[in-house]
């Protein structure tokens, strides 16, 4: 088992954000995390990459036990993550966001170099290498936070909402880089969406999640029918009159 | 053997310049090497190893403060190490030079990283005002001890020059003294902000949380800067007392020397490599030659007026500085360059 959470609670003052939330995410597996706004799959991934600390519950990743790690700890072990909110480095350029996500893994710049060269190649952002990230257009930038955390050399990569704001091309794209990437690095994901469409199409295994708990968890199509689903979705009269 | 020879090439590399860049860096060097042959008058050349001794200062300094973003303003402590600890061991012990600033060095750096964790843990404005007020400390206890000569300071023993163990010359000894030690920080500087540090600095500058989720330790990458920035500065105070043959807390701590070093940094352009240099070229000179020319008629203190309206044209036209002035325009002939094309 790659990634393994145990009965992960997380409250903000009172307020419970996770709660009792267990999965389980084999090597090579694509797992979506889905939910309504407010659900807490951004809090859960946060616990998981050492952003926030569990209340309690464990984190095991690779058979170690990782609960409560710092970040750059985590990203260390070979877990890579991308924001929700993009967090890219404005006044460096393409490549150089790319080379420090390759430092993670050399101290070498000429190593670094090389690396962040072969992922803009395989991220297909050749073209922008030298361009400054503000610049650019948001599918692209998407793109960079994708190619940066990959730089890491990641095992187990987290995408927060990484199609969200595309139009269905960008989207469509976007799950063809993820799909090539993830046969070249030998990777697994975990993404949470809103873009159904997306979600749907890329994971193999999704989980539901709604105010703090898992409430469902199998494959796409099936999960979607499920009663439960619906009522979190689109609310109890809905999943009823169905 | 081979490996360390790239090391070195590596290191004294200024390959990833801009060839313009690397032109006038050459010619800069060639123009300070020649100075002291065509300027024969001391008052300029006195301004010419006052500007290269702060161009250091602001190269140092721009390591934590521009390509770290945390704006130090307590760097006038560390030359206050290294200075004391060269004038004080030289007149005590008749120390050589060369080994009082590894000393320096040293106790600047060993109290840089026991303050550095707690001041860590504020970020901007609060980080500024802790540095400031441990410099403010560190002023009063110097100027307050028996033993490093309190308000009268240190004299050093004045040899018969050129003297190099204590490292004592006529200015154009001093010249040579100051360029070396620049040029040496120059080159060091230049590799290291295209190293592992240099990178990871700038993305804990540009967004912590990104830089966490890069396997970046924020807060020891911040030290580690803290540190560096903290042993250039001694060796700046180390050369001052040598220069000088005088130190007290007023013309080593004091924060009017902090902020004219951060300040040469910034309004040159904090985050680059030229920006010190530019800065400490603009800066130095107005300082030196309006305290000469108008103190004397009773205008002290109207060299401050006129920073204060520097720093304020600075910061509301252009806040990376002259040099962010120079990359603008430079960029927007890239771009036009390009035919017009945003993403290239």
């Amino acid at each position: 088992m790659l990634l393994e959470v145990k009965n992960l609670h997380k409250e903000f003052g009172g307020v419970l954000a996770n709660a009792d939330i267990s999965f389980e995410l084999k090597a090579g597996e694509i797992v979506g995390l889905i939910g309504p706004n407010g659900a807490g799959k951004t809090t859960l991934f946060n616990c998981i990459a050492g952003y926030y600390k569990p209340t309690s519950g464990k984190v095991f990743f690779d058979g170690k036990d990782i609960t409560g790690w710092p970040a750059h700890r985590v990203a260390k072990v070979g877990i890579a993550r991308t924001f929700q909110v993009m967090k890219i480095m404005p006044t460096l350029t393409v490549e150089e966001n790319i080379m420090i996500g390759a430092f993670c893994r050399t101290g070498d710049r000429q190593v670094a170099r090389r690396e962040a060269q072969k992922i803009l190649e395989l991220v297909d952002l050749m073209q922008e290498a030298k361009a400054y990230p503000p610049e650019l257009p948001i599918a692209i930038q998407k793109r960079i936070e994708l190619a940066r955390a990959l730089a890491t050399r990641p095992k187990l990569l987290m995408l927060d909402e990484v199609a969200a704001g595309l139009n269905p091309l960008e989207t469509k794209e976007i799950i063809q880089t993820l799909q090539k990437i993830k046969k070249e690095r030998d990777l697994s994901l975990l993404l949470t969406e809103h873009v159904m469409e997306f979600i749907m199409t890329i994971s193999e295994r999704v989980i539901v999640m709604a105010a703090g708990r898992k409430i469902a968890e199998g494959v796409p199509g099936e999960v979607a029918k499920e009663k439960k689903v619906i009522e979190a979705y689109l609310g109890e009269k809905y999943a009823k009159g169905k | 053997m081979r490996a360390i020879v790239a090391v070195i090439k590596d290191t004294f590399s200024l390959a990833d310049l801009p060839l313009s860049e690397r032109i006038a860096f050459v010619a800069f060097l060639v123009f300070v090497f020649i100075f002291p042959w065509i300027v024969h008058s001391s008052y300029p050349r006195a301004v010419m190893i006052n500007f290269l001794l702060f161009a250091m200062y602001g190269l140092g300094w721009n390591l934590i403060g521009g390509y770290g973003g945390q704006v130090d303003l307590g760097q006038a402590k560390n030359v206050g190490f290294g200075a004391y600890a060269t004038a004080l061991m030289i007149t005590w012990w008749g120390v050589p030079f060369w080994v009082t600033v590894p000393v320096g060095i040293f106790i600047a750096v060993a109290e840089s990283l026991a303050v550095a964790y707690p001041m860590f843990r504020l970020r901007g404005h609060y980080f500024a005002i802790a540095t400031l007020c441990v410099a403010l400390v560190w002023q009063q206890l110097f100027l307050f001890w028996d033993w490093t000569g309190g308000a009268r300071g240190v004299e050093l023993p004045i040899k018969p020059t050129p003297n190099f163990t204590f490292m004592e010359f006529g200015t154009v000894g001093y010249h040579y003294f100051i360029f070396g030690l620049f040029t040496a920080q120059f080159l060091f500087m230049n590799w290291l902000r295209k190293s592992k540090l240099g990178y990871e600095l700038q993305a804990v500058r540009d967004n912590e949380d990104a830089a966490a989720s890069l396997g970046i330790n924020v807060t020891w990458t911040k030290v580690k800067a803290y540190l560096i920035t903290a042993a250039m500065g001694a060796v700046g105070g180390s050369f001052y007392a040598v220069y000088h043959l005088y130190i007290d807390p007023r013309c080593v701590m004091h924060i009017d020397l902090t902020i004219l070093i951060a300040m040469t940094a910034m309004v040159g352009g904090a985050g680059s490599i030229w920006g010190p240099i530019i800065g400490a070229a603009l800066l130095i000179p107005l300082d030196m030659y309006l305290a000469a020319l108008l103190g004397g008629k009773g205008f002290y203190g109207i060299d401050f007026i006129i920073y204060a309206l520097i720093i304020m044209v600075i910061a509301a036209r252009e806040p990376r500085g002259i040099w962010g002035i120079i990359e603008r325009i430079r960029r927007k002939r890239l771009i036009h360059a390009a035919g017009g094309q945003k993403s290239t």
